[in-house]
């Protein structure tokens, strides 16, 4: 590393074979769904096919309920990564401000309770849910995804707040503002990459999540993934277009923040992880 | 800072009950329906440890525990020797290095259920582009609606596919923080490049390495939308993992005891598995305290 290598023929080999691993998939939904359905599974396979939007034409026609399950990932995501930002700012600046031995020990739980796998959660909940009248919502969605990713996003936080000088804290105080104003102007207005990578992490997980659609919804607040699982559940040959067309119109957003965000997903990443 | 003040308290509290209404308080409730017969609309009874003697004793237990086990280990080891080598060469320099490292991240942002799909239509038995390519290369197909190996063959190529831009981005990130001068030094010793990797590279990035397959592991445990989506689990209950097995018990056998007592012995499994990371995390906040 950092040197010459012998061969940078061998390594511009790698890159391409790093590129189609990744690539390869996904190009093949969006250009595919593009395609007629018979250029889909002919051999050999026609590299050029003419662009047509029929599949989405026919998404629209045969499957009108998608546009609204698309709305219900939408709306549960928008929660989800709202509800965990807001938790995980406030607990990531107590974490990095406070010191105490049952906050210490509140903060390990925190971390603790990323080993707890979600489907065995699923078993008490599933009855709670229910007797709650929350099956079928989206605030069910809502709380759960949050949950699930309030941890990292505390640590992420925290790791963020950690190295915003508590200099300006106290120069903050000086000036009369108390925890709150502390946290409004010094902290807010700082910790944006650490919000961002947060929110991204939520937000990547709640629009992409299939378990606890698939256990806590039916219709009413059906999410994007399960509409695509049910729509493989009942495809035939001819309907793949249609699939890859769903896909897309699914994938490309998620695709399109990630890479928006990817400066801070890569930080918060390694913050959230390592420093756990 | 002011001690015995609730104001801590306040700031974490949106958090902590979170976790403690969604997680916390529903895995106590999980230990003790384990020790319970239950079903839907049915009040449980105490059953003692019977639920952990018909798990145990359950040969479908131990196949989905040998699949998980199996998957998980080829998964984990083979994501992560893919992602060092990643790593190393994205670390060397590459090309359009922002770009690149957008390349290996993109699976991130594919769905469970998206990235099954695409797969199962590449690995089509008989009419699927890679398996045609494979076919005129005289290779056999990955026959997976009918082999259970070449099923969870699948599975694990799909479970790789989608979390080596989480391996790749800690592995990487552990690299670029290795000091350069330590290599310089190494390199007027005379040190090969594999001298380098090993007495170098390894050692120091060994905390990075060991969290992203501590993670790993705990995440491909849990496994099911992959199994789920390709083979529900069959032909004849063959491709089950442990959290489907666990699925298929509480929520199609309404055996809610039985499918607590597997919730509890992967929860075991997963807290066993990280017992020195928690170690060392404990250690590391406690020193703070």
């Amino acid at each position: 590393m950092r040197r010459r290598w012998p061969v940078p023929v061998l390594r511009h080999i790698a890159l391409a074979l790093i590129c189609l691993w990744s690539l390869l998939p996904i190009a093949v939904i969006v250009l595919f769904s593009l395609r007629p359905a018979r250029d889909i599974f002919a051999w050999p396979l026609p590299l050029w096919s003419a662009p047509s939007f029929a599949n989405y034409v026919a998404l629209w026609q045969r499957w009108p309920a998608f546009w609204a399950d698309l709305g219900n990932s939408l709306a549960v995501t928008s929660g989800a990564t709202l509800l965990a930002i807001f938790a995980s700012t406030l607990a990531g600046f107590g974490y990095s401000r406070y010191r105490g031995k049952w906050l210490t020990a509140s903060a390990f739980f925190t971390i603790l309770v990323r080993l707890f796998p979600p489907i065995v959660i699923s078993l008490p909940l599933f009855p709670a849910v229910n007797a709650l009248g929350l099956s079928d919502t989206w605030a069910v969605l809502i709380v759960l995804y949050a949950a699930f990713y309030a941890s990292l996003g505390t640590w992420v936080m925290k790791a963020t707040i950690d190295q915003i000088p508590r200099e300006l804290d106290e120069a903050a105080r000086i000036d009369g503002a108390g925890t709150w104003g502390i946290l409004r102007h010094v902290i807010l207005r700082l910790a944006a990459p650490g919000m961002v990578a947060s929110g991204v992490f939520v937000a990547v997980y709640a629009w992409n999540e299939f378990l606890f659609a698939f256990l806590f919804t039916t219709t009413r607040a059906k999410t994007a993934p399960l509409a695509i699982a049910e729509m493989i559940g009942s495809a035939e040959s001819s309907d793949w277009g249609v699939l890859f067309a769903a896909a897309s119109v699914q994938l490309l957003p998620m695709l399109a923040a990630v890479w928006l965000a990817q400066r801070y997903l890569v930080a918060g990443l390694a913050a959230g992880s390592v420093k756990g | 800072m002011s001690r015995g003040s609730a104001t801590p308290w306040l700031l974490v509290a949106p958090t902590q009950l979170l976790l403690l209404g969604v997680i916390g308080l529903p895995s106590l409730y999980v230990m003790w329906l384990a020790l319970t017969q239950s079903s839907y609309g049915q009040a449980p009874v105490w059953v003692g440890l019977q639920n952990y003697r018909t798990v145990l004793a359950d040969p479908y237990f131990w196949r989905a525990l040998w699949n998980t086990l199996i998957v998980v280990n080829v998964v984990v080891y083979g994501e992560l020797v893919l992602a060092m080598g990643i790593a190393v060469l994205f670390a060397g320099g590459v090309p359009l290095r922002r770009a690149m490292i957008a390349v290996v991240l993109a699976p991130y942002a594919v769905s469970e259920v998206v990235a099954v799909m695409v797969w199962r239509y590449l690995m089509e038995p008989d009419i699927g582009p890679i398996t045609h390519a494979l076919e005129a290369l005289g290779l056999p197909g990955l026959d997976w609606s009918v082999s259970p190996v070449a099923a969870l063959g699948l599975v694990g190529i799909i479970n790789v596919w989608m979390h080596l831009p989480f391996t790749f981005i800690l592995l990487y990130t552990g690299l670029l923080a290795i000091p350069a001068e330590l290599y310089e030094a190494a390199r007027i010793d005379g040190a090969s490049p594999w001298t380098e990797f090993r007495r170098i590279t390894l050692p120091v990035l060994m905390p990075s390495i060991l969290v992203a397959v501590l993670f790993r592991i705990i995440f491909a445990f849990r496994m099911f939308s992959e199994v789920w989506l390709l083979t529900q689990g069959g032909p004849a209950r063959s491709t089950e993992v442990v959290a489907l097995y666990l699925y298929l018990t509480g929520f199609r056998y309404g055996d809610f005891g039985g499918a607590a007592a597997i919730g509890v012995l992967m929860l075991l499994g997963s807290l066993l598995l990280s017992v020195f990371w928690l170690r060392r995390a404990y250690r590391g906040m406690f020193a703070h305290a």
